[in-house]
Parts: structure tokens; C-alpha cells; sequence
């Protein structure tokens, strides 16, 4: 990390939100991480199609950064990309759907986990492809500034995505052109099986400085963290000042995709594992507004049970709904 | 190269032609000045010349109504020239390749049929064929490795047709004796009837037809009641109602008849005069050895009607566009019976000349006119009509005016009768003569008169030294 | 010369095409190497940066996948950008952005997203440019659905077919054929359009059809003199739009004609005239009085010598040759 432009890191700093909203976070950060253990579950008994990466214990990335942005302002996600959507609004259950490859799915069941799209909440989805996201999210930065919209970009990507030429291309125009994105990068220190130290020389704030964008890095598992780095990377590309990257140092419970169990692919420890999940964001959080008297045990329990209830219907819902009707195959080849 | 044949223009009011006949066959050698075909038009039946030598190739015949002048209706096709293809559109039609009854050839079977499948082949030939319900692989591939083409099926089509219409004679070629076609009538048959009845045979007599009809009916009487085959053989039992178009010259015929009877005021008058003494002086010039021609009775007729005419011009004259027009000669048509109809032959300026002329002119012009052979010049011009039913043992009656004219005199037979002469019981040969004229020129009374100088003249010959 | 139509280039069509549409529509961007200052390699974007300024005409470092792939993103948010990828053969560094999310997102999404985004880009051999800067790579486009391909060969079909590309709202790849910027022919005067898939007929014939696609179909024409002298007539037609691809009229023309030479200068194996072919057979095989003919560039990267570059690319005298070929 390097210096002069670079803002010194936010970390366990009373914050100045207001309690709605910290609550909100909180809530936020509960919901994704009963989707995805309610994924794990349905997925494990065999009754859910194709691939699911699960966010689990990355919680405060997503929703610290996403509680900046407007309905109107763009993110991108990844394969891994559940907690993005959720943070940004999404609906639990027709995202439920869309996983069941059920026609009330935001995509009709036509794109599944890794495509799943939401325009109205400026959602430009989830991507199958690594960096797929930098082209997508540079160019809606790049459509703002030419039609005068105030609108943010937000990239979320991996570590893994770092090493993708196409986040060079692109992030090289971006700060070129001061668009206004910003750039998120969850290093969970794994790209699929491989660790950030086998595989990338350097890292990503440096790379960013390289290229003449400010960056910062952070613990992603602090919320209040990833909410300032992010506000302050949202707020002057929201200036026309150009693109921010903020890295957040988190790690992923479940394995890289649900066929990535124990010890299959052998490449981290069940100690690292513990050792992270001691870090669990939520808790933390949890414990952080009890001690600014925001809430007590009993209300967090509450926002547990009234979350898992969302998270109970989403499912049922996305159980009954119908598959879409043969019918629709060659719709939307073309709009 | 093959020469195109089309339906020439006769006339110059002609824009469609009937073929009559076709005087030569598909696969005659014809040579330039060969008579082909006869053509009916709008006047007369005319034989048509070749302009071409080669191979003839008939393309359209009699059944095919009028055809339009210039309208392609035969080839003269080189030495071994393949027969022209006639199509109206790009994909190759195969309208007049094959006759209405396919000729139809089924493949050879046992162990030879899994042999011949392996010959190579387009699918569009295999298509065309099955089109024309032909076999395939009978036909002579000319593609590569020797692959039959859709080119090569239409050949061997027309091959197939041609072989098996020479030995169907045409309907166009079949001639009747007089009493066949009597007998063909009386049934309803026509030729292309006949020729399907009597096959190979070009030369039709009445036995002919007979054998036909017997064979006809005992086939039919086979899938009938047998209470039928007690009934006598009546025409209507086996002839349908027969339809014909109307020939090009009866249907002129009839649009003029009904001109002349929605325009004209027609009247007709009759009186009958002594033709005794124009008898007695047609005798003598008969029988006198220096006479070499003697005029007929039309001649002498119609020479007096053209005296006569010159005293009453009004009788020669038209009513044109409000105007009286008077023609400055006399041009008299003569109406003649032929097998198509009525055609009105003219003799011009008859009052220039001699009786002995128009002996010579008005026999040659109304034996071609019977024959339907008079030119288009011929039949018009004229300013007065006579027309003869003596022969047809009629007196009076009432002809229709030839329009533009204004009059037309009608001849009946000369008849021997009881008269009074001299207040004397006699036999006088008698002639009926009937004129109707057009009272919106003349009045009953000047066209009487001039009835009167006909009878006179007519009855004194020996005025017509005066 | 009627006052309703000019002669002019293609690249003069092309340009005006562009003039036009990022005139009246404010949404339309360019973006390319070279296109603003310098006004493209071939000069085909002389002008718009000047006219439209560098909001709208953007100069971009060489990054195919990232040009393409912010005229995605671009696309997605409101914006009808135009990518301009300078030879179609770096357009294989910008495969993930077409292929995968351009092509794709639309139906993944149910139509949630589209992408009315254009990428132009010059193919085609004869430059002496030698394997990499020379390939004609439509089938490869051609063969992903999503996308359409669309490949000129008149300056009048140039500009009218680019003006309704920018109008699509679909990702539409347009492959111009970098020997015929030069290329006269007449254009209309005043705004027209023509329609994505829909063929043009050039010439009516009897005999054969040949299916043509962009400059091929000067080669077509030249033949078809030739085959006329000799009797022989033949169908001429460009498909103009490769994919969606106007099917019916080709499998018409193979069902009158009976004998069909489909020619693209794409490679011959795997590509454009097989496809032509394969449907026409599917369709047309009653009428069929030969097997469908192809002619394309030969299975070899494309030599720089001359003398073998052209050896390599389909002529007229090749034509000339198949048709009487199949119709002996």
C-alpha cells in the first residue's frame, strides 16, 4: 500500500450512521448469510441444478459497500455472486426461483446463479466468466458520463479476476477517461484452488496506483470499514474525479462451488477455516451495536427469526413456481 | 435451329385465326412453299403456305380455338433437331410434352431392379419423372459418369410420346366419307372421337362409323339395365347435345344481320313477273353454237338490276352519318351458300360491263366464293345485294339488308304456272322477286318503282337493246 | 445519373452512415484505435471527431476486449456505441465480449438487458497482409446465437444496412471488406434504410444461381458476363445479412435453377458455404440437378507472397468453371 493518495484505513471507528441504517446493515448481512446456507442445504439434498458459489462469511464486503449506492447506480458481480445481489435489493425469493431455474425467476429461469440481473435496481448482474464484469461495469460508467447521469459504477471482483488482462484494458480507460467506477476487490485469498501468493506478483492496490487510481485496503470483515473505504471511493468518482479501488482483505467458508467439499481439491486447511470463521462478520457487528446500546440480543434475535422467515418463504415459493414453458426457448435471442 | 411457325395474318381487320386443318403431320418433311394447314379467319378459309423447309412440329391444332396472329403454332426443326420444349414459365412445364394419357412403362422386376437403383442420378430427374409417371432409369444419363439429369428425362419423355402418337393417328389428319360423317353427326361424334373409336385408320366410310357405335354401345348396354338393350339404337340415346363454337364467319354473319335489323327501317315488297320471255332468250343462247359461255340467270339478273339502278341511284346509295351517300358505280353483291356460311361475293361497276364479262367474272367469283376461296377484296365493296333461293324452291321472302346498302332484291325459283294472258288461260314461267329496302333513304313508293323497271326489264328483254 | 441516387465509395457510404445516425441520435458513439484524430486506417471515420467532439468519439489505447467490452456496458445503460475493431482478426481479442456476454446476455437475462451495440471491423485477403491481418472469420460469428452478421458489397447497401445495424437492438457484427473502401457504386440521395436480413438479387438468369457474400460478388458478376457470352445465365444474390440468414428466397432460386455455386471468402472448410449448402439441400433437394458447388478461400493461412495470397482467394475464371462444370 502505498501513500500520498491513499486514505489511511477505517477500522473500528464510531460511526456516524444513523441506527436505521445500521440495523438495515445488519439485517442485510443475516439475509445473505441464511440464503446461502439455505443453498447449501437444498443444494446438497440434490434438488437444485447446476453450480452455486457460495458468499458465505463475506457478508460485510457486500453490504458495507453496497449500503453507499442508489437504486440507480450500477454494480457488477461475479459467479459468487449472491451476496452483491442481495446487498444491492434483490428479492430472496425470486432469486430463489431463478437458482431453481423456475420461470418466476428474475431471468425466467433462463440464466441461472450466475447471470441473475435486476435493471430496475441497476443490478447488471452476476457474470459466469472471471472479470466479466470490468468490460460491463467500465462501459455503464462510461454510458453515465456521456449521457450526464449521475450514476456510479461498482466492480466486484476477486482476486483471481485480478490477473484478467481485461481488468488492465479496462481499468487503464477508466482512469484514462475518468469514468466514474469503483473498484471492489474481495481477496479471499483463494482464486478457485489456487492461493494469492502461488499466483499473483504484487497485488491489487498496487497495480490500481499503477494506473494511476488511489486505492485502499481494508478488513473486509468489518462492515463499518468497507462502508467508509467505500464511501469515500463512491463519493469522488460520483465527483468526476475518476475510479477508486478499495481491496478487502475477507475469506469464503464454503468451498469454491458446492462441489468443493473438505478436503477434495486439498489446498487449505480445515485450521485456516476456523480461524476465519472466528472472524465471522456478523456476530461482530451484532456485538459492535449492543455496545452503542442500538439494539439488544432479544431485538437481534428477532431480525434473525423475521429473516429466516423471508428466507423459509423464499424458498417455498421458488419450490411451487412452475418451470418456464418450452415454449420460450428461442424468445429473447433477439430483443 | 428451329423455325418458328405462327398464325399468319390473313386480312388485315384479322387478329385471330381458327386452324381448320393441318394438311401435313408432326415428323413430315415440309419444304418452303408446302400448303400446311388451311386457316379460317374472319372472311375465309385460306390455305397457308411454309416459308421454312425442316422437320414440322405441330404445336397447337383445331381444338385450341382462336389463336392469336403471331401466336407460335408450329416448328420447322433441323435434321435430327430435338423437338422444341413449349414452357411459360422458368421451371420447365411439361404441358405439351405429354399427351393427356400418359404413356406409362413399369420397371423391370426381379433381381435387376436392386441392380438399376445404383445408377447415378439427380433427385430433380428422379422428381420430373415421377411427375410424368415414367421410369427413370430407363432414360440415357448425358451428366457426368454418365448421371441422369432432369434434362435427360424430359428427353426420353417426348421420346415416348412421339412413338406412341404415330401410331394414334391424329384427329386432325382422319378423313370422312360424306356418309360417315353423316352418320358421325347424326351420333354427335367428332373426329377426335373417331379417331379414338377407330383407331389407325385415316380414311373413315360409314361402315366404319357404324362398327364404332355398335362397339360403343354394346359397352355401354354392358354397364346398363338390360331392359336398355331392347330399346332401338336413337341417336339421342348415345349422343349428348352437341356443342360447337360459332366459326369466325358465322359469327360475322350474325353481328351483321343484327346491325342491319336495329338500324334499318326495312321494308319489303314483292311482285312476281312473267319470265317467260327471259327464259325463251336464255335458251337460245344456249343452244346457239357461237354462244360459248352462256350468261346464267344471276348474270342476267343482275346485269338488269345494274340498268336499273342507274335510273333509281337512290337504291344504290348508303345513309352515312346523317349523309346520303351516292356510289358513283354500281358494285353488286352476290350472296352464295358455302359449307361455313353465307358469303356476299362482288362484282363491280356491273353496269360497264358486258353481259359477256361478267358470264366469265361472276363464274369464276362465286365457284371460289362457294369454295370459300373468294380474297378479302372480293367480299366487300359492294352497294347492292341480290341474293337467289330459286334453287331452294322458295318465291317470296323477306332478305335482311346488306348494311351499308340500302336495298337487297330477293330471287325466287322460276316456276312454271298457270297464268292469264290476253285474258287466256297459259303457262308462263313465273319468278317471284322480293326487295327490301330501307325506308329511312326511300319511300315505299320510288323503291315500288324501281321493283317495277326491274320486272320490266326482266320481262321484255328486248328493251335492253334501247 | 438521375438527381435521386450519386456515385460514391464505400467508405464514403460508411461514413455518411455514421455522420447520419450520431447526428440525430445523441445515444451513438464511436470508439476504436485510431478512429477520432487520425480518422480511422482506412479513413473511414474521417470527420466525426471534429463533428461530434470527444464526448461521443473516443480514441482508445489497443484493447480489443476492453473496447468491446465497455461498448457492452455501454450498451446496456442507454448508450448505441459502435466499436470500431480495426482487422476482423483482433476480434479473436475481443471473443469473450462478443461470444460470451454480448450474444449472450439478452436471453440469459430474459430480456432483462439488451446490448444495441455495433462492432465494425475489416476483413478480407488481397492487402498482402499476410495470415493475421487478412481473414474473413463471418462463420465464426455466424455460427453464435444473439449475434447478427451483416457484410456489404455496395456503397448503397453499405451505408443503408449500417444505418439500420446502429438502429438494431441487437449486438451486430459488420464486416467490411477492406479491399473495397474504394469501391464506387450509386447511393440514394436523403435518409433511407435497408432492412437486416433480406437478400438483394443483382441479376435474373435460367441456368445456375450463384450466392455471393461481400466483395465476392464482384468476382460473381464479372463471371456471369463471361457464362452469358456462352449461353449460359445465371441467378446472381448476396445474402447481405449472413445471420439472421434470408433463406426462402435462396432455397426458391436453388428449387428454379436446379444447380447452386454458393461463394465466401471465408476459409472453405467449416464455414459460410456450408451452411448456405446444408439448407439448401435440406430444402431444395427435389429440385436439385446437381450437388450444391462451394467456393471459398483455401484451407491455408493466408501467404504474404502475391503470388500465392492470390492463389487463395476465390476469382472469376473459378466461377466461370464451376458453372459449366455443373451444368455439363
Amino acid at each position: 500500500m502505498t501513500s500520498a493518495i491513499a486514505v489511511k484505513c477505517v477500522t473500528g471507528k464510531k460511526s456516524n450512521l444513523a441506527k436505521e441504517a445500521l440495523l438495515e446493515m445488519y439485517r442485510r448481512m443475516v439475509m445473505i448469510r441464511k440464503f446461502e446456507e439455505t443453498v447449501y442445504d437444498v443444494y446438497s439434498r440434490g434438488t437444485m441444478p447446476g453450480l452455486a458459489h457460495l458468499y458465505t462469511g463475506m457478508e460485510a464486503v457486500a453490504v458495507g459497500v453496497c449500503s453507499n449506492l442508489k437504486a440507480t447506480d450500477n454494480i457488477t458481480s461475479t459467479h459468487r455472486g449472491h451476496g452483491h445481489l442481495l446487498a444491492k435489493g434483490g428479492k430472496p425469493n425470486r432469486m430463489f426461483a431463478e437458482l431453481l431455474g423456475k420461470a418466476a425467476g428474475y431471468n425466467r429461469g433462463k440464466g441461472g446463479s450466475m447471470h441473475i440481473v435486476d435493471m430496475s435496481l441497476g443490478i447488471l448482474g452476476a457474470n459466469g466468466i472471471v472479470a466479466g464484469g470490468m468490460g460491463i461495469g467500465a462501459g455503464a460508467a462510461l454510458s453515465a458520463k456521456v449521457l450526464h447521469e449521475d450514476r456510479v459504477s461498482v466492480i466486484f471482483f476477486g482476486d483471481g479476476a485480478l490477473n484478467e488482462g481485461l481488468f488492465y484494458e479496462t481499468a487503464n480507460m477508466a482512469s484514462l477517461w475518468k469514468l466514474p467506477v469503483v473498484y471492489v476487490m474481495e481477496n479471499n485469498t483463494y482464486g478457485e484452488y489456487t492461493s494469492t501468493e502461488r499466483s499473483t506478483a504484487g497485488n491489487g492496490p498496487d497495480r490500481a496506483e499503477a494506473m494511476k487510481i488511489p486505492a485502499v485496503s481494508v478488513d473486509g470483515n468489518d462492515i463499518l470499514a468497507v462502508y467508509e473505504a467505500a464511501r469515500w471511493a463512491i463519493d469522488q468518482a460520483r465527483a468526476g474525479k475518476g475510479p477508486g479501488f478499495i481491496e478487502c482483505h475477507t475469506y469464503r467458508w464454503r468451498g469454491h462451488h458446492m462441489g468443493d467439499q473438505g478436503d477434495t481439491y486439498g489446498y487449505r486447511s480445515q485450521a485456516e477455516i476456523e480461524t476465519w470463521m472466528k472472524k465471522d462478520p456478523i456476530p461482530r457487528f451484532g456485538h459492535q451495536l449492543q455496545t452503542e446500546n442500538l439494539i439488544d440480543a432479544a431485538g437481534l434475535a428477532a431480525i434473525d427469526d423475521e429473516v429466516q422467515k423471508l428466507i423459509t418463504e423464499a424458498v417455498e415459493f421458488a419450490k411451487e413456481a412452475p418451470y418456464p414453458d418450452p415454449s420460450e426457448i428461442y424468445e429473447h435471442v433477439y430483443p | 435451329m428451329a423455325h418458328e411457325i405462327v398464325m399468319p395474318q390473313l386480312s388485315l381487320s384479322m387478329d385471330k385465326g381458327q386452324i381448320v386443318n393441318w394438311l401435313k403431320q408432326t415428323g413430315d418433311k415440309i419444304h418452303t412453299g408446302d400448303i400446311l394447314l388451311e386457316v379460317e379467319s374472319d372472311k375465309a378459309t385460306v390455305e397457308v403456305e411454309s416459308v421454312e423447309s425442316g422437320i414440322l412440329q405441330i404445336v397447337m391444332g383445331p381444338a385450341d380455338g382462336e389463336i392469336p396472329v403471331g401466336s407460335v403454332i408450329a416448328y420447322a426443326l433441323a435434321e435430327a433437331e430435338a423437338p422444341v420444349v413449349v414452357s411459360s414459365t422458368v421451371l420447365p412445364s411439361t404441358k405439351t410434352v405429354v399427351d393427356s394419357e400418359p404413356v406409362q412403362i413399369t420397371p423391370s422386376s426381379g433381381g435387376n431392379s436392386q441392380q438399376l437403383r445404383r445408377l447415378p442420378s439427380s433427385p430433380a430427374a428422379r422428381r420430373k419423372a415421377a411427375e410424368l409417371q415414367i421410369d427413370w432409369q430407363q432414360a440415357t444419363g448425358t451428366g457426368r459418369d454418365g448421371r441422369i439429369k432432369e434434362r435427360d428425362v424430359l428427353r426420353f419423355a417426348q421420346e415416348l410420346v412421339e412413338s406412341a402418337s404415330l401410331k394414334i393417328a391424329s384427329s386432325d389428319s382422319i378423313q370422312l366419307t360424306p356418309v360417315a360423317k353423316r352418320i358421325a353427326d347424326n351420333f354427335g361424334l367428332d373426329n377426335a372421337s373417331l379417331a379414338k373409336l377407330i383407331p389407325g385408320k385415316t380414311k373413315i366410310e360409314g361402315d366404319d362409323v357404324e362398327a364404332a357405335i355398335r362397339k360403343l354401345v354394346g359397352e355401354r348396354q354392358a354397364l346398363s339395365s338390360p331392359l336398355a338393350s331392347l330399346a332401338p339404337i336413337r341417336p339421342a340415346a348415345l349422343a349428348a347435345p352437341r356443342h360447337e363454337a360459332m366459326g369466325a364467319v358465322r359469327k360475322r354473319i350474325a353481328e351483321r344481320m343484327m346491325q342491319s335489323a336495329r338500324t334499318y327501317a326495312p321494308v319489303t315488297l314483292t311482285t312476281e313477273i312473267d319470265a317467260s320471255e327471259l327464259v325463251c332468250l336464255r335458251e337460245a343462247l344456249k343452244s346457239d353454237p357461237h354462244v360459248t359461255a352462256a350468261p346464267s340467270y344471276n348474270v342476267l339478273i343482275t346485269k338488269m338490276v345494274a340498268k336499273a339502278l342507274c335510273e333509281y341511284p337512290v337504291l344504290n346509295a348508303s345513309l352515312e352519318g346523317g349523309e346520303v351517300v351516292y356510289w358513283p358505280t354500281v358494285n353488286i353483291g352476290l350472296a352464295v351458300d358455302t359449307q361455313r356460311g353465307l358469303v356476299v361475293p362482288v362484282v363491280r361497276d356491273v353496269a360497264v360491263k358486258s353481259v359477256n364479262e361478267l358470264t366469265r367474272e361472276m363464274e369464276d367469283l362465286l365457284s371460289r366464293a362457294a369454295q370459300g376461296e373468294a380474297t378479302g377484296d372480293e367480299l366487300t365493296g359492294g352497294t347492292f345485294t341480290i341474293t337467289n333461293l330459286g334453287v331452294q324452291d322458295i318465291d317470296a321472302f323477306t332478305p335482311i339488308i346488306n348494311p351499308p346498302e340500302c336495298a337487297v332484291l330477293g330471287v325466287g325459283r322460276l316456276r312454271k304456272r298457270m297464268a292469264v294472258v290476253n285474258d287466256q288461260p297459259a303457262v308462263r314461267t313465273m319468278l317471284v322477286l322480293s326487295l327490301t329496302f330501307d325506308h329511312r333513304l326511300v319511300d315505299g313508293a320510288p323503291a315500288a318503282r324501281f321493283l317495277q323497271r326491274v320486272k320490266e326489264l326482266l320481262e321484255k328483254p328486248y328493251l335492253w337493246s334501247l | 445519373m438521375s438527381t435521386l441516387e450519386r456515385i460514391g465509395t464505400i467508405r464514403e457510404a460508411i461514413n455518411e452512415a455514421l455522420h447520419e445516425e450520431m447526428q440525430r441520435d445523441p445515444t451513438v458513439i464511436l470508439m476504436g484505435e485510431d478512429v477520432g484524430l487520425a480518422g480511422g486506417v482506412f479513413k473511414v471515420t474521417d470527420g466525426l471527431l471534429k463533428a461530434f467532439g470527444p464526448e461521443r468519439v473516443f480514441d482508445t489505447p489497443i484493447a480489443e476486449a476492453g473496447i468491446v467490452g465497455l461498448a457492452v456496458g455501454a450498451a446496456m445503460t442507454g448508450l448505441r456505441p459502435i466499436a470500431e475493431i480495426m482487422f476482423c482478426d483482433f476480434t479473436t481479442l475481443a471473443s469473450d465480449q462478443i461470444v460470451n456476454q454480448a450474444a449472450k446476455l439478452p436471453y440469459m437475462t430474459a430480456g432483462q438487458t439488451k446490448v444495441p451495440m455495433v462492432v465494425r471491423t475489416a476483413m478480407g485477403a488481397g492487402r498482402r497482409a499476410a495470415a493475421q491481418h487478412s481473414q474473413s472469420l463471418q462463420a465464426w460469428y455466424c455460427h453464435i446465437p444473439g449475434l447478427k452478421v451483416v457484410m456489404p458489397s455496395t456503397p448503397a447497401d453499405a451505408k443503408g444496412l449500417l444505418i439500420s445495424a446502429i438502429r438494431d437492438d441487437s449486438p451486430v457484427v459488420f464486416m467490411e471488406d477492406k479491399m473495397m473502401y474504394n469501391q464506387k457504386g450509386p447511393i440514394p440521395n436523403g435518409d433511407y434504410t435497408i432492412p437486416l436480413g433480406k437478400v438483394r438479387v443483382h441479376r435474373e438468369g435460367r441456368h445456375a444461381v450463384v450466392i455471393c457474400t461481400s466483395s465476392m460478388l464482384y468476382p460473381t458478376l464479372e463471371a456471369a458476363e463471361t457464362l452469358s457470352k456462352a449461353g449460359i445465365e445465371v441467378m446472381v444474390i448476396d445474402p447481405r445479412t449472413l445471420s439472421p440468414l434470408d433463406t426462402e428466397p435462396l432455397i426458391q432460386a436453388a428449387k428454379e435453377m436446379g444447380h447452386v455455386l454458393i461463394v465466401d471468402e471465408g476459409y472453405r472448410s467449416f464455414g459460410v458455404t456450408a451452411e448456405i449448402a446444408a439448407r439448401i439441400q435440406e430444402d431444395a433437394f427435389d429440385y436439385l440437378d446437381e450437388p450444391v458447388r462451394r467456393l471459398g478461400a483455401l484451407d491455408v493461412p493466408v501467404p504474404f507472397a502475391p503470388s500465392l495470397e492470390d492463389l487463395t482467394i476465390p476469382n472469376a475464371a473459378q466461377i466461370v468453371e464451376l458453372v459449366k462444370e455443373m451444368l455439363a
